[in-house]
């Protein structure tokens, strides 16, 4: 498990993507943005990225051919694309908790970077998660419209929330607030989305591996 | 003991069948596995390798089943084929890195030799190694880990004569004290009059025939006539062609009868396979 992770690291996925996630955290310094799109640059530019490589590489053949299980070789994507995931959202929280010191008196129009914030954006990547991972491995190559599929709702999950967020008092309480009770709410609420993410992606890795026994490789 | 055990493989894709494939390859031979393009080659050696689904069949590897055994029995198979290549634009030094840790048997003092016997430099991308030399990578690093059974899927093509011939010697000398077994797909015959054991011929998804090589080539005739008197024979043979002189046509030893007033002679494994083809077209 642990050399399937370290084949990708080494060989397939450039640096460059490990170093993205703090580029795009900056852009949590934006005052009054909306910070959903910082996590969203990971769909959009990372996941098809480091998925071409994998098929320009021919990665499929070159991993099968060695001594590892099918289930191992879909856990241990599953793996970096988690790690990827986690790694993009800690430090756009850390340059959030920044952001928020640097502009104490912003009325926010979109959703400021709170716990609250953070556990939406982790149902959101959940949702990614466990639409772009199973449909990838149907052919386990193919990942065009897995990635549509994916982004697409990632985004309308994203625009709805805003869309409650900016509209419904009762959402908007919940999550632009800063009184005690809203920041408890806030982080039962990030607990909830810590909760969600890790059992979606848990169906994902399920889902995908069933799917990939029956590829044809 | 059998290093490679095929057994009834069948396997149904829309357009295309592999038909009770069955062939077995003794531990220290090499075998030749010839056929046309889409004859079957690569399915039957990725059915063999656990990567496609077989509807049924069995497949035995150092006398254990692969279907049961397939991650032990792949750290004893070394696996190459011709034209297509992973990550080409990494340094061979960092591949290796990656792959030895697959490995529970790999020996770095084994693969450092076989890159200096092979004039391999650990520096050089993927992409820059030659053809030949993207083939001895990959039997350096099979034989680093041990492997006793090596699948190579038209390794020599795409190589010059040189670097086929030096291909080809390696290969013989791998066999030599009997632990290592090769199969060995391709479609250029004359790598196999030089270097295989024996032979198995796969047509249009079913093997024709799998035997020692000489004996293989000897099943068949090649039969020189005139051409009034090829309607003496046409029944019997395989396939024909009409040249100025007359026929030439390929018959089963078996078939052939002494007074017929003929030239014989024993084929080559290009004419087997040339001869094959052409009844097949004759049949569409």
């Amino acid at each position: 498990m642990y050399n399937l992770v370290m084949k990708d690291v080494r060989l397939a996925i450039h640096p460059f993507f490990f170093l993205f996630p703090f580029l795009m955290g900056a852009l949590m310094l934006i005052p009054n943005w909306i910070y959903f799109i910082v996590l969203l640059y990971f769909c959009w530019i990372t996941i098809p990225n480091l998925f071409n490589q994998f098929k320009a590489q021919n990665d499929l053949m070159f991993t099968s051919v060695m001594p590892v299980a099918k289930r191992d070789m879909v856990k241990a994507r599953v793996l970096v694309i988690v790690g990827l995931e986690l790694l993009h959202l800690v430090t756009a929280a850390i340059f959030g908790f920044i952001s928020m010191i640097l502009y104490p008196d912003t009325n926010y129009l979109f959703f400021p970077p709170n716990m609250g914030f953070w556990g939406l954006n982790l149902v959101m990547l959940a949702i990614f998660n466990l639409i772009f991972i199973p449909l990838f491995y149907k052919t386990a190559y193919k990942f065009g419209w897995a990635l549509f599929a994916a982004v697409t709702a990632a985004m309308l999950f994203a625009g709805i929330s805003q869309w409650l967020g900016i509209q419904n008092a009762v959402v908007n309480d919940i999550f632009y607030g800063t009184d005690a009770q809203q920041v408890k709410l806030q982080t039962f609420i990030l607990i909830a989305g810590i909760l969600i993410f890790v059992a979606l992606s848990i169906i994902a890795y399920r889902l995908a591996v069933k799917r990939f026994r029956r590829v044809e490789i | 003991m059998l290093a490679l055990d095929v057994r009834n493989v069948n396997k149904r894709y829309h357009n295309f069948h592999l038909k009770n494939v069955s062939f077995q390859l003794e531990k220290g031979y090499i075998m030749g596995f010839i056929g046309e393009n889409g004859a079957g080659k690569t399915t039957t050696i990725k059915s063999i390798l656990n990567m496609t689904h077989m509807d049924s069949g069995e497949i035995h590897v150092l006398g254990r089943n692969m279907s049961e055994y397939e991650l032990e029995l792949k750290q004893e198979i070394g696996y190459a084929m011709g034209g297509v290549d992973f990550y080409t634009r990494s340094k061979v030094k960092a591949l290796t890195e990656v792959i030895k840790k697959f490995y529970v048997n790999w020996d770095d003092e084994t693969y450092r030799n076989y890159l200096l016997k092979f004039k391999l430099d650990e520096n050089k991308r993927i992409a820059e190694l030659s053809t030949g030399m993207k083939v001895k990578y990959n039997i350096a690093i099979a034989l680093s880990h041990g492997a006793k059974l090596l699948i190579f899927d038209e390794p020599t093509s795409g190589l010059d004569p040189v670097a086929r011939d030096e291909l080809l010697d390696i290969f013989q000398g791998l066999v030599a004290e009997g632990e290592i077994s090769i199969l060995f797909s391709t479609h250029i015959t004359s790598d196999l009059e030089r270097c295989a054991d024996f032979i198995t011929f796969i047509q249009n998804g079913q093997i024709v025939r799998s035997g020692e090589k000489e004996e293989f080539k000897e099943s068949y005739l090649l039969l020189n006539g005139a051409a009034t008197q090829l309607n003496q024979v046409k029944d019997r043979l395989i396939s024909y062609k009409m040249n100025s002189f007359g026929f030439t046509g390929l018959i089963l030893a078996r078939d052939f009868n002494n007074s017929w007033d003929m030239k014989a002679a024993t084929p080559s494994l290009e004419e087997i396979m040339v001869y094959f083809a052409k009844k097949e077209d004759e049949y569409v």
